[in-house]
């Protein structure tokens, strides 16, 4: 009965419960309502009459037995001792149907009609809210988290791990559980405390605005103990409490294996490209000695003994001398490409003007003998190595003089401005010209267009032309016509003066 | 009394070349062969079968050499007060700067690369006799006094 309440005791106890920020309700044994405040009344949208009288299930359907029974077996002043703010979380139903979060405290209360149970009941609406937005936030974050192709590791201000991705359980070969709670240097031993000292001097922005790809290199440390090279990215992130550091870990053992393999190719091309350059070298040096033996050993025999012995003999001794002759040039100009890569001086401002005149001044009897005429536009200052730009232009002009049709051989050499800083070189002739489908041929080693008896040479000219240019950084090419000549064009990088 | 030249060369192509060279240019000239920078050094000091060997008024010296090669030979004839006075001519095929230098350095009287062509060759024996055995005013009393 709910007015069984003493009179006196009812309308002290009505004041506190009015009294009480929280919606509070009084429940007899049977589970009914007995007393209401107002915070309840407008809690649940009921009037005080439509509540008093009906079963607690009314405004808490599923819990509220449960827990009077667990409370039961504890004794009042265990449950007085209770906080509210760790009570349990139930659901409460207004009489509009809708319902909300609360959390109730219940407390035991001696009356004449036995014990009654007070029920403080708060409503967490919006506190569930806020813890809802939180887990939210929590599970954009942690699917971020996985969504990343690197290993993702949250450390807190500790150094203690609390937070990691499927990668990085992956990479570790560790389980989640037995990541979470360890520090930071059991997976990398070194460097990451150090590397966390230095972010914290610069802003967040700028540790954000940090790319993975110039991370700091550091080792990483795997369960069964085992290293490997990882690059590290930090970032901040900051929540109310503390700042939590997240760290963004690429496994670059490929990288780094690539890298090795990378560097041992370079050592060994260079290695066999020196060894090359040293064999052109050796070969040809250790060739000339046995062969100036042949050659000056024949050449004598000729002198000697030229028409003594019979017209076979004679013929046999000039063959041979030819022959040692020819191979003496040969193996000179082997040495001559073979030093252009070996031998080459540093490129520097260089007047192309003067190297010109000196090429033609080098050619001096050949330029008398044909008769040619050897003219120039003003030439620029380039980047160059002196020596080698004088024998491009000696070798150009020779060829140029030495491939002539009847009548005065022309050559004239200019230059123009060309694209990336570079001046294009023409040496232009009026010469035989060439076939086009020997243009490409004609800058190869010990290439020849011609009968031995018409042109003398090794064929090698255009072959130290095309090494000296390349080496130059640029290319050389030719256009020619068939009887109308040829023009060999080459680039050299503009003088750093200009 | 004759021209003596030592010429120090192991190869007898080079040898056999250089005698014909200098029967060229001076069929006066006497010339003396040592094998390699040992029998050289016994050449000067007249020592073993060249007890009786005469003082060279010429060396013709090549570096590269089996034993004792050219260098040593060149730095001991030039510490020996008995030996310095004796232009030697380093007459080898080596081109090397280094070798230049270092030839130079051990006192050398000239350097000459042996060139490749037999005329250039001859006309090389040429010069050397023109020059350090006709033109050039050479010690005839070497005891240093």
């Amino acid at each position: 009965m709910q007015n069984s309440i003493s009179h006196d005791s009812d309308a002290r106890y009505r004041g506190l419960l009015e009294a009480a920020p929280d919606a509070m309700v009084v429940v007899n044994g049977t589970g009914e309502i007995v007393l209401l405040n107002l915070q309840a009344e407008s809690r649940l949208g009921y009037r005080r009459d439509e509540l008093v009288g009906q079963k607690i299930t009314t405004i808490i359907p599923e819990g509220f037995a449960e827990r009077l029974l667990a409370d039961g077996t504890r004794s009042a002043a265990t449950a007085l001792a209770q906080q509210i703010g760790t009570g349990i979380e139930l659901s409460a139903l207004r009489k509009d149907g809708s319902a909300f979060p609360i959390e109730i405290m219940l407390s035991p209360l001696e009356s004449d009609d036995g014990i009654l149970v007070t029920a403080a009941i708060r409503d967490i609406t919006v506190r569930k809210a806020a813890e809802q937005h939180l887990v939210q936030t929590e599970a954009r974050y942690r699917g971020l988290l996985e969504a990343a192709p690197d290993a993702m590791v949250v450390v807190d201000e500790g150094g203690e791990i609390v937070l990691v991705n499927a990668q990085a359980e992956k990479q570790f070969r560790y389980r989640r559980d037995e990541l979470l709670g360890k520090t930071i240097t059991s997976i990398i031993p070194q460097g990451f405390a150090e590397r966390l000292a230095a972010d914290a001097q610069r802003s967040a922005e700028d540790a954000m605005a940090q790319q993975i790809g110039t991370g700091i290199e550091l080792t990483a440390c795997r369960k069964d103990g085992s290293e490997f090279p990882i690059e590290i990215m930090l970032s901040p992130l900051r929540n109310d409490e503390e700042v939590l550091v997240t760290a963004a870990i690429r496994d670059i053992s490929a990288r780094k294996l690539a890298e090795v393999q990378l560097q041992l190719k370079i050592d060994e091309l260079s290695r066999s490209n020196e060894e090359l350059a040293h064999f052109a070298d050796i070969a040809s040096h250790d060739l000339q000695e046995p062969l100036r033996m042949v050659s000056s050993y024949t050449q004598l025999l000729a002198r000697r003994y030229k028409g003594k012995l019979d017209s076979d003999a004679d013929e046999f001794i000039e063959f041979a001398v030819d022959g040692a002759s020819r191979m003496q040039r040969l193996i000179q100009d082997l040495l001559i490409y073979s030093r252009v890569g070996t031998k080459g001086k540093e490129l520097l401002d260089t007047s192309s003007e003067r190297a010109f005149q000196l090429a033609v001044g080098n050619l001096g009897g050949v330029i008398a003998d044909s008769g040619a005429l050897v003219t120039n536009d003003p030439l620029p200052d380039v980047c160059a190595d002196e020596i080698q730009l004088i024998q491009l232009f000696q070798n150009l002009v020779a060829n140029a003089i030495k491939y002539q049709k009847p009548g005065v051989p022309t050559v004239h050499v200019s230059a123009a401005r060309g694209p990336e800083n570079k001046w294009m070189f023409s040496v232009k002739d009026n010469g035989l010209g060439i076939e086009p489908h020997y243009f490409e041929r004609i800058f190869g080693m010990f290439q020849r267009l011609h009968k031995r008896e018409e042109f003398s040479g090794t064929g090698i000219g255009l072959a130290i032309c095309k090494k000296i240019v390349e080496r130059h950084g640029s290319t050389i090419s030719v256009a020619s016509q068939v009887g109308e000549g040829s023009t060999f064009s080459f680039g050299l990088a503009a003088s750093t003066q200009t | 009394m004759p021209t003596e030249v030592l010429l120090v060369e192991d190869s007898p192509g080079d040898v056999r070349l250089t005698q014909e060279a200098f029967r060229e240019a001076n069929i006066a000239i006497k010339l003396h062969v040592a094998e390699d920078g040992v029998e050289a050094m016994e050449f000067l000091r007249r020592e073993g079968v060249h007890a009786d060997a005469p003082r060279p008024d010429l060396i013709l010296l090549d570096l590269n050499l089996p034993r004792m090669d050219g260098r040593e030979v060149l730095a001991l004839i030039k510490a020996d007060d008995k030996l310095k006075s004796i232009p030697t001519v380093i007459l080898t095929t080596s081109e090397a700067e280094a070798d230049i230098v270092k030839s130079y350095h051990l006192q050398a009287n000239c350097y000459l690369s042996k060139p490749v062509e037999l005329e250039v060759f001859e006309g090389l024996v040429k010069s050397i006799n023109e020059f350090w055995l006709t033109r050039a005013k050479l010690p005839k009393v070497w005891q240093i006094t």
